[in-house]
């Protein structure tokens, strides 16, 4: 303890007594090490979590309801509607039929019948327009022409994957039709039944499920897929608070309701290999960052050793006066704390408090995601833990090398 | 008793074939209150000698007693903590460590020696006064004149009353009226509390205030000169 107060009043003094360029750009270079173990892995995960939030806010929600295993189709969806309307917790909802079909354009244009048909098959969704907007915000990825109304008939939505001039960036990876614009006839061919459409709009997504569906009125929808019983194939639902998705998903298994359909949260929902990604990135992150702290405890062993060494005199004579060696260590060890400590917690000043609200309104464009920066404030500490453990060995052992030398050939200056 | 008892103390530096021999068998006895001078010729040893009664340096052979403790045989903790308790050091360029203020220099070894923090501000204070540096606690070694920063390592020897304290040529590094004024300071210090004294000089004049003068040549004391009695 007696040891501990005076090295600590002997690292205090130095730190004060030094050069405040010295200090700052010290606690600079560690502020910089602390950002770059935090940002490197954050925008990494970031991208993930990005890809994530899109799914949620784009496609899935909060909590997913599909068929039952062995079924078609949910069943007895409008009563299991009628029940979850009773949940205050659920902000919004949308029903969704879904179905293959086949695309085709420009087939007025063909003359010559021997020509290859423009036509790809697609994923068809029923949707209830206005539902489906409130829940997803489907018209805001309206990249050319409009959005369904509900009042029309005959009217469909095609995502960008399916029209040639956007996914031909992709190679032959999608079927796609050529030269379709809003405007534009098209026709969906199920079995013998076929109907034209208006292409009302083209919408693009970071969800690729959004870019690689089109979308018509559930009404018309269960008219050309014959699907009579209205039983949907998916209810997406958001909640009030997402934190509360397993316990209304739990409310709802409760109340039967998964004798009719599966019930999933959206984390449940998530894929393994989305999960297995974000942690893999997580490790990636934190190893290239872990570069950066070996760099910052070079700097960190540089300037105490040279500190210490420049001093090495008065640490003998320290010594030499009676004061522990042990001291001496805490001294040095003190200022490196100092030094991590200042320049994580600027870091952490930096990183919550401009760079996550940043990157939350200002996003890193990706092509399949919108780049935050996660920055968990758990992983955020322990990061800080080690950047403050390696940091301390790196004052302590140089200050060890000078403090542990020969006490007259220290105060003579004697090799 | 005699407070430093060395007998046969030589120092060795260096290997076969350049072995070199520093002090070759030197004794001396040293009593309680006694102030002792050590003169020589650079090279002479003098130097190396005070630096093995001192306990700084470790005699390559001898024996050495120093407070009733066989120091030779003690662990390099153990001889800091005897240096703490019972030795205090004046060197040659004050030695002030320069983040310190005047106050907290002269503190260190209080607070070493388990001293509060408010019990050794006020022994510091005391011990500054005492070398009529009045006011000046809070100044840096900087802002000091060197007779000043001497007068301070001075402070920090005696603060905490040590049996014994050494001066390795505390003048050199001062002009001739500092000079006086530190070496007034130890004879004062000898004479009021009897403490005993080790100082190396060069300049015979500062010797004379001393009880004895030991001449040291090539490693050996060659000449003793007793000047005045030990004070009872």
């Amino acid at each position: 303890m007696r040891s501990l107060r005076i090295g600590l009043l002997l690292g205090l003094r130095q730190i004060q007594r030094a050069s405040i360029w010295t200090t700052s750009l010290i606690i600079f270079v560690m502020m910089l090490t602390f950002l770059n173990l935090i940002a490197v892995s954050g925008i990494l995960v970031g991208l993930i979590e990005g890809a994530e939030k899109a799914v949620r806010e784009s496609a899935l929600g909060d909590i997913v309801i599909t068929e039952l295993d062995g079924e078609d189709h949910i069943l007895e969806t409008e009563s299991f509607i009628r029940e979850i309307e009773a949940y205050p917790e659920i902000d919004t909802y949308s029903v969704r039929f879904s179905g293959s079909a086949t695309l085709e354009a420009n087939y007025k244009e063909r003359r010559n019948l021997q020509n290859e048909r423009d036509i790809a098959a697609v994923r068809v969704s029923g949707i209830d327009p206005h539902q489906e907007d409130t829940m997803t915000g489907l018209s805001d990825l309206v990249i050319e022409g409009e959005y369904l109304n509900p009042d029309e008939e005959g009217f469909i939505l095609i995502g960008i994957y399916y029209i040639e001039e956007y996914a031909q960036q992709f190679g032959d990876v999608f079927e796609s039709v050529a030269g379709v614009k809003p405007g534009d006839t098209v026709r969906l061919t199920l079995g013998d039944v076929s109907k034209e459409f208006v292409v009302k709009g083209l919408v693009q997504s970071k969800v690729d499920e959004v870019n690689l569906s089109t979308f018509i009125p559930e009404r018309e929808f269960r008219r050309l897929f014959n699907r009579l019983d209205r039983n949907a194939d998916q209810i997406v639902i958001r909640t009030v608070n997402p934190e509360d998705n397993a316990k209304i998903a739990a409310s709802m298994e409760a109340s039967g309701l998964t004798q009719f359909a599966k019930i999933l949260t959206f984390e449940e929902n998530l894929p393994k290999f989305l999960i297995d990604i974000k942690n893999t990135f997580n490790v990636l992150g934190t190893f290239i960052g872990s570069i950066g702290i070996v760099v910052a405890s070079i700097t960190i062993f540089i300037i105490i050793f040279i500190n210490a060494l420049s001093r090495r005199r008065h640490i003998g004579i320290l010594k030499g006066i009676g004061i522990e060696r042990q001291v001496i260590e805490i001294a040095y060890v003190a200022q490196a704390a100092f030094y991590a400590l200042t320049g994580s917690f600027l870091g952490a000043l930096l990183t919550y408090g401009f760079l996550v609200p940043y990157f939350d309104q200002n996003p890193i464009q990706f092509p399949f995601s919108d780049g935050i920066l996660s920055a968990d404030p758990e992983g955020t500490f322990y990061k800080f833990v080690i950047l403050f453990v390696i940091t301390l060995i790196a004052g302590f052992v140089p200050a060890w090398m000078i403090a542990k030398q020969n006490t007259l050939n220290a105060i003579l200056g004697r090799k | 008793m005699p407070i430093i008892i060395a007998q046969n103390i030589h120092r060795t530096f260096g290997k076969e074939p350049l072995l070199t021999h520093v002090l070759r068998g030197v004794d001396i006895t040293v009593e309680p209150g006694e102030f002792v001078a050590i003169m020589g010729k650079s090279g002479a040893g003098k130097s190396t000698f005070m630096y093995q009664l001192s306990v700084l340096d470790t005699p390559s052979s001898g024996h050495l007693i120093v407070d009733g403790t066989d120091v030779m045989s003690l662990s390099e903790r153990e001889r800091t903590t005897f240096r703490l308790n019972t030795l205090g050091y004046v060197f040659q360029d004050y030695a002030l460590v320069p983040d310190l203020s005047a106050r907290e220099n002269v503190m260190m070894p209080l607070l070493m020696r388990g001293d509060y923090w408010q019990t050794a501000t006020e022994k510091a204070d005391a011990a500054i006064d005492s070398v009529g540096l009045e006011g000046k606690y809070q100044n840096l070694p900087a802002e000091l004149s060197g007779g000043e920063q001497q007068r301070v390592a001075i402070a920090r020897a005696i603060a905490s009353a040590p049996k014994i304290i050494f001066a390795d040529e505390p003048t050199a590094n001062l002009d001739s009226i500092s000079s006086k004024q530190v070496i007034d300071l130890l004879s004062d210090l000898n004479h009021t509390t009897g403490q005993t004294i080790v100082m190396v000089t060069h300049e015979r004049e500062y010797a004379l205030g001393a009880n004895r003068i030991l001449y040291m040549e090539d490693g050996v004391i060659v000449q003793e000169e007793n000047l005045r009695p030990v004070h009872s």
